[in-house]
């Protein structure tokens, strides 16, 4: 009897816990579209990137690769750079601002349970990489005429792959963010750790295996994750899994969940 | 039971004792002020009340609950309203939209409109936050910590910064809330804020209760060390006099604890000798004097007076 009314009881508060997260996740949205002009530009870059690229150089081939057509590299490419930047850079610099404009010290003092606020803030980040994410596939298929997964097992695919790689990248962002010391830094020292990494990644071609920037990026999670989301889209005959390169992107979440976790500040640091 | 018992608390950043054996009580429905000049350590001392921050040493219990149990976080933080020392708002949000949030993250909520009126932002209640003046800002920040009906609320130098109007504004709705049972713990390094508002005044400097007391008679200053002041006339020395007083010469004046015995034998003295004393008066401290002395540079000489000597309760 008393078992079982404890565990209705926890039953009932795990759902309002859950409601709550729902609810903050609204918020966090509202709070996001509300700033129209930045939501615009932090939704419409990647898209804009693909696009210039796209109509620019998108129907050359590429002869070290199948021969597909640039833009069918694009896609997958821009893709994944989306999903990182909602991820990682904003992330990075959007917990820096609350941290150091005392948003986070506020919630931290209020009953809203810590794991709710993370979880949203995270759930948020997700949903605007999302976004991004299906602006493209649109724009690829519709503009570019690019071939997007279609069978079951590659849709699949992709949707483990962007969700890994989302959650992955926001746990570096967060450690990222633990690394950042004031509010006026976090633009600037995000943007350049990202875009070197970028470059030294071969985000914008597709690199040639054996060449010194392929030996570089493969220490780095960038390239792994481009070629896993690339790999859901080309896979002439083999399977839709890039299982070795999501693996590596998935410990290097890892490794910034760590450092995230062991280095999460609530207050203010002015430094 | 107190609403907070503070007692023995420690706390220190690297060599630095930012709280210094602190012990304090603070009864339900009161108004509690922490006066002290900046890096006091007030903000560290309300901060480990409100489970922000741990503690060295010294026991504390806030509504009957350990700030520094995690476990028992929530339960306490649902029952506390709490306004940080600077400003912190969403700037995308309107003020209706951010006290409608927060106030779903407590279990009984005011409300949102009660809380409108309250801080006076009726007139922007559907403006974006970023579009606020700072004093309008920081009455958002005021109603943020209202918006959960806390038993106890904790305000960081609510009036730090606010133009005067402003903060009669603030103090209004403080002492609305102290009407409606809410204790408050206060903190300011406003002399004037403490005397008008709180029941129980602490002044706090270096990191240590210095005095404690009602503001009236904080650091004794309802007893004794009162000051006569008068003038003779050119005739009269002050050897002639029936009291031992300081000064040379006309202007004099004396120091006691026994102002109107004094008085008395000095009133009765001129009109039995027909003295014409001028320019009598009498003062004891002003609170600020207390407080000045009390965490200022003099600090060592007022309070090796022992008519001064505050009443450390608790
Ligand atoms: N996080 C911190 N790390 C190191 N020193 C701190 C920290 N917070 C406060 N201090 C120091 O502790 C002392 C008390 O600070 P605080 O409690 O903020 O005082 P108040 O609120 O009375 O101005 C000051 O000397 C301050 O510099
Ligand atoms: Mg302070």
């Amino acid at each position: 009897m008393s078992t079982r009314g404890e565990s209705t009881r926890e039953l009932r508060s795990a759902l309002s816990e859950l409601r709550l997260v729902v609810r903050q996740v609204g918020y966090e949205q509202l709070s996001f579209w509300l700033n129209p002009v930045g939501a615009i530009f932090t939704v419409g870059f990647s898209l804009l990137f693909l696009v210039m690229l796209g109509a620019s150089a998108g129907s050359s081939r590429i002869s070290y690769m199948h021969n597909i057509r640039l833009v069918q590299y694009y896609v997958p490419g821009f893709i994944a750079y989306g999903v990182m930047s909602a991820s990682f850079n904003n992330l990075a610099i959007s917990l820096v601002i609350r941290r150091e404009t005392g948003l986070l010290k506020r919630l931290r003092l209020s009953p809203l349970p810590t794991w709710t606020l993370l979880t949203s803030i995270l759930l948020s980040t997700l949903l605007i990489a999302f976004a991004q994410v299906v602006l493209m596939l649109a724009v690829g298929r519709w503009a570019f005429g690019v071939q997007l997964p279609s069978g079951a097992s590659d849709i699949v695919a992709l949707v483990v792959v962007l969700a890994l790689g989302g959650l992955s990248f926001a746990a570096l962002g967060s450690a990222m963010s633990t690394l950042i010391p004031n509010q006026q830094a976090a633009g600037p020292l995000t943007s350049t750790v990202f875009f070197v990494l970028l470059f030294l990644s071969g985000l914008w071609f597709p690199l040639k295996s054996g060449s010194t920037l392929a030996k570089i990026s493969t220490f780095f999670p960038i390239r792994h994750f481009i070629t896993a989301v690339l790999t859901a889209f080309e896979h002439p005959g083999d399977s839709a899994w890039a299982g070795h390169d999501l693996l590596i992107v998935v410990i290097w979440g890892a490794v910034g969940a760590a450092i995230a976790l062991r280095r999460f500040q609530w207050a203010p640091q002015h430094t | 039971m107190p609403a907070v018992i503070v007692r023995g608390l420690v706390k220190s950043y690297g060599p630095l004792r930012a709280v210094d054996r602190v012990s304090f009580e603070v009864d339900a429905g009161e108004v509690f002020a922490l006066l002290g000049p900046n890096g006091a350590g007030k903000t560290t001392t309300i901060e480990i009340l409100e489970g922000f921050r741990n503690r060295d040493a010294g026991e504390v219990r806030v509504l009957g609950i350990d700030p520094g149990d995690r476990g028992s976080g929530r339960r306490l933080r649902s029952q506390l309203g709490v306004v940080l020392q600077e400003l912190a708002v969403e700037p995308f949000l309107s003020v209706r939209q951010v006290l409608e949030r927060n106030a779903g993250y407590y279990p009984a909520p005011r409300r949102v409109g009660e809380v409108i009126e309250l801080i006076g932002l009726a007139e922007k209640a559907d403006a974006k936050v970023k579009t606020l003046s700072g004093g309008q800002q920081r009455r958002l920040d005021v109603g943020l910590g209202i918006v959960g009906n806390p038993a106890l609320l904790f305000l960081d130098e609510p009036t730090t910064g606010l133009d005067p109007a402003g903060r009669r504004t603030s103090w209004e709705l403080v002492r609305r809330l102290a009407g409606e049972g809410t204790t408050v713990i206060l903190t300011t390094h406003y002399m004037e804020e403490a005397e008008a508002l709180a029941d129980q005044v602490a002044i706090i400097a270096s990191g240590k209760i210095v005095a404690h007391g009602p503001p009236a008679s904080l650091g004794g200053r309802d007893r004794g060390a009162a000051t006569i002041r008068f003038q003779l006339p050119d005739d009269v020395t002050p050897a002639d006099l029936p009291l031992a007083v300081d000064g040379d010469g006309r202007s004099v004046e004396l120091r006691t604890d026994r102002e109107l015995e004094a008085l008395y034998e000095l009133t009765k003295w001129a009109l039995e000798h027909e003295v014409r004393v001028t320019g009598l008066t009498v003062s004891r401290y002003t609170l600020e004097d207390v407080y000045l002395q009390l965490t200022g540079a003099d600090a060592d000489r007022f309070q090796s007076d022992p008519a001064l000597k505050a009443p450390i309760r608790g």
